[in-house]
């Protein structure tokens, strides 16, 4: 009880001589974390947005030749064994024709003319709905445009590459934003810390001398920053969640943000980001101690 | 109780300060250390404090072989000895009451307790009016009963005091030699470090005398 009551007011003593650097630091510390956690932020969102487009995702094998019920079975074989897979649909000329002469609705009569097995028959493959096969659906379908008799694979080509580097180059900056983050808060609150040690030196030598504990001399340094990152993470993810709600503010109605649900962190990743930068910080404090206040 | 054993203390990187000293002081014991200026009474002090380590000997307080101790051991020793420092060692930008509270801080006793203490000590030492004063500004023979109040504030068992009347006029000094004799009476072995002889001319305790670091007399007290 007493214990604290010292501890928490050394640790007041140290703020009010040193506020500056510790607002210095608490903005670093909040400005890190809210760009960690904004690109952290995009990239959970992408990855979302990749699962439900992933749920659409087909590969449409054109053969030359309808297969027959043997050959069927070969090909979903060798299929299955690249990859599981969602599900394999054949499709034949007379059902190809069905559905594109469905999708033309009224304008039906411009097929008069053409005999019914112009379009070639195929296989649609349903790959698993998870990022892992998005990234692999380049290497499936060479795969399959592999066997014999395909006249051609299809699927989404375009998009697909462009949202798989879209998200390769997300996860590099959410790691370089979250390294940043890490450098920053351990230097920062280092640092700051440092700089009280080294303005009290005379008091801590004293402080030794009467017969100060370790446990009495440093448990205010570790209080300083383990406050640095409770304060720190919290205000940047609040600031994040704050320009999250002006966002869809600001962009609601039909556009662009629309075609996707943005949400934002679930509590226990918030949390998450809020623990782990307060363990950063108390590490910060820890390490400058472990060499500035050898007892 | 403490003992000395053939301690030797030399600074880098000659300086022969203690050389083959041997003493034993009683608990509750009050303790001269006399001798010219430079003969080894701040590094005799300094060594039972353990501020410093002896070159060469062996330090024991209460059986326990200071030198050896470290951390928490250290630290608990350390609050059980009260230490006036002949450079007093103040925090010159912290009030007088701050200063005398550190030493009762670190063993986390109460607040009231603290600042109840910090009185009672003040106006022992005709220092009351200056309870809130900067200890920067004031006067050396002020500073120096400050660094004695902060010494025995704590209760510690052992006082070790390094010239405490240096700065002093005669009443002064005979109030400061009041209350460590007050200290002894409750238990307190006190070594007190002085060359001013009216403090321990006519004393009934021990006096032992240094000269370039050796121990050249040991007089007075009982048990001679
Ligand atoms: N830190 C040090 N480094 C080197 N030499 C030192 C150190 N401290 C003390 N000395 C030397 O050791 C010797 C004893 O010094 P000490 O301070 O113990 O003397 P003293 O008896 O307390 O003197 P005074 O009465 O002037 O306070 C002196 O010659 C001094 O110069
Ligand atoms: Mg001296």
């Amino acid at each position: 009880m007493s214990f604290w009551l010292t501890v928490l007011r050394q640790v007041g003593r140290n703020l009010k001589m040193t506020w500056g650097s510790q607002l210095m630091t608490l903005l670093t510390v909040s400005l890190s974390v809210l760009i960690f956690a904004f690109f952290y932020l995009i990239y959970s969102n992408m990855l979302n947005l990749g699962d439900k487009l992933g749920d659409d995702l087909s590969l449409i094998v054109y053969l030359d030749e309808e297969p027959g019920p043997e050959l069927k079975q070969q090909l979903e074989k060798k299929i299955r064994t690249f990859d599981e897979v969602e599900s394999i649909r054949f499709v034949s000329r007379s059902e190809a024709y069905d559905r594109f002469a469905l999708q033309l609705g009224k304008n039906q009569d411009v097929l008069n003319d053409i005999p019914k097995d112009f379009l070639p028959p195929s296989i649609e493959v349903v790959p698993l709905k998870n990022l892992r096969s998005l990234n692999q659906v380049k290497l499936f379908s060479s795969y399959l445009a592999s066997f014999p008799g395909t006249l051609k694979v299809q699927y989404g080509q375009d998009w697909v590459e462009r949202f798989y580097y879209f998200t390769k180059l997300l996860s590099i900056i959410v790691l370089l934003s979250g390294t940043l983050l890490i450098l920053t808060t351990i230097f920062m609150v280092a640092y700051t810390i440092r700089l009280t040690i080294l303005g009290r030196q005379a008091e801590l030598e004293l402080l030794k001398l009467v017969g100060a504990t370790n446990n009495y001399i440093r448990t205010p340094f570790l209080l300083e920053g383990l406050l640095q990152g409770i304060l720190g993470s919290t205000f940047g993810i609040t600031a994040l969640y704050i320009l999250f709600q002006w966002i869809k503010l600001r962009f609601s109605g039909p556009g662009f943000l629309n075609l996707f649900e943005f949400t934002f962190f679930s509590p226990s990743i918030s949390f998450t980001i809020i623990g782990v930068s307060i363990l950063l910080c108390t590490l910060g404090s820890y390490t400058t101690m472990q060499k500035f206040l050898r007892i | 109780m403490v003992e000395l054993i053939k301690v030797s203390k030399t600074y880098a990187p000659d300086v022969i300060a203690l050389q083959n000293i041997s003493v034993s002081i009683e608990s509750g014991e009050m303790f001269f250390l006399i001798g010219m200026s430079g003969a080894g009474k701040t590094t005799l002090l300094k060594l039972l404090c353990s501020m410093e380590i002896p070159s060469k000997g062996l330090i024991e307080i209460a059986g326990l072989p200071i030198n050896q101790l470290k951390g928490y051991k250290l630290a608990k020793l350390r609050q059980k000895i009260g230490v006036a420092y002949q450079d007093f060692k103040l925090l010159t930008d912290r009030t007088t009451a701050e200063n005398i509270a550190i030493s009762m801080e670190v063993s986390y006793k109460k607040p009231q307790l603290i600042r109840k203490r910090v009185i009672d000590l003040l106006d022992q030492l005709a220092l009351s009016d200056k309870h809130d004063t900067i200890t920067g500004e004031l006067s050396r023979g002020e500073q120096q009963r400050v660094t004695l109040a902060r010494a025995i504030a704590n209760s510690p068992t052992m006082i070790l005091v390094d010239e405490p009347t240096g700065n002093l006029d005669a009443t002064t000094t005979e109030r400061v030699m009041k209350l460590l004799t007050k200290c002894n009476k409750g238990g307190a072995t006190i070594v007190i470090a002085t060359h001013d002889d009216s403090i321990y001319r006519h004393t009934t305790h021990r006096v032992m005398e240094l000269r370039q670091g050796e121990k050249y007399s040991l007089s007075g007290g009982l048990s001679l």
